[in-house]
């Protein structure tokens, strides 16, 4: 009986259901939360107001930007730092000798150089 | 019962492997093979575009579902339709279209729910316990069904099978 059974599944099985058209592919669902919106407005407002902001500077300043570029300041300036008079002072009431140390180093910096083979000084000498 | 959600990518499995069968069972009941297409095309669109929580055996809500579908679709057109022989949800190998609009017959005079069994066991690939679990129902009650199912559908099918030599 079992085997008549099997029989008859496996002729039923031949028939084939017709397979139904195919489910259409997913579409994209952007889920937008309102928290994650009202950043990224904030965020667009942000970018936008500071663009704003640096155009307008910059056509007051005439267009030109003013670039702090330390590479085409010259190495004698950025060596020569102001002497400080307050730090003179204090030298001359606390320590004469480290003020003659101080006032010699500086004028090595701020002074032009009359050691030198080729120094203003000896060829001025010269002449 | 546990209840869990179904992805796409799972509902899209389910139709591929039980969609053929599922429309040989939507067809048994609204006689029309462009109808169940619908009515099982319809079902898996709805599981696609919500996360609807199914039970711990899917196919047991989709074949509940396709059933409800399937009858709510049959209460808008006339019950006794004839069969439509130019649409016939069976195809048969060596191309018979007769035998195969026989078979969709004598599925739907079978009752629900030895038909339900028929379906799921040959053209869903589901072992009877399978189906038990599916159905609800306690194992030999199923076994019953599906011997009763054959009995009937081989009466039916007798004919055909002699011509092909089966």
């Amino acid at each position: 009986m079992e085997n008549h059974d099997d029989q008859f599944e496996k002729y039923l099985g031949e028939f084939q259901p017709r397979r139904p058209r195919a489910l259409p592919e997913p579409a994209i669902h952007w889920q937008v939360s309102p928290r994650r919106l009202a950043a990224a407005t904030a965020i667009t407002i942000a970018l936008g107001a500071s663009l704003w902001f640096a155009r307008k500077k910059s056509e007051l300043s005439g267009g030109v930007i003013v670039r702090k570029d330390t590479a085409l300041i010259p190495e004698s300036k950025l060596v020569a730092q102001p002497l400080s008079l307050l730090l003179l002072t204090q030298l001359a009431l606390e320590a004469p000798e480290q003020l003659d140390a101080e006032l010699t180093k500086a004028s090595r910096r701020v002074l032009p150089d009359f050691r030198g083979k080729e120094s203003t000084l000896r060829v001025l000498a010269k002449e | 019962m546990l209840e869990r959600k179904l992805s796409a990518e799972g509902v899209r499995r389910l139709y591929d492997q039980h969609g053929p069968a599922l429309v040989a069972y939507a067809c048994s009941f609204v006689t029309d093979a462009a109808a169940a297409e619908d009515v099982v095309h319809q079902i898996f669109l709805r599981l696609l575009s919500a996360e609807i929580a199914m039970p711990d055996v899917p196919v047991a809500y989709v074949y509940r579902a396709v059933r409800n579908a399937a009858l709510n679709a049959r209460r808008g057109r006339q019950r006794n339709a004839p069969l439509d022989s130019n649409a016939t949800v069976f195809e048969r190998l060596d191309g018979n279209r007769e035998s195969g609009l026989a078979l969709q017959e004598a599925l739907t005079e079978l009752p629900e729910e030895q038909r339900e069994v028929v379906v799921m066991r040959v053209w869903s690939g589901m072992t009877l316990e399978e189906v038990a679990a599916a159905s609800g129902a306690p194992l030999n009650t199923v076994a019953s069904r599906y011997r009763y199912a054959l009995e009937k559908l081989r009466g039916k099918l007798q004919p055909y099978r002699k011509e092909s030599g089966d």
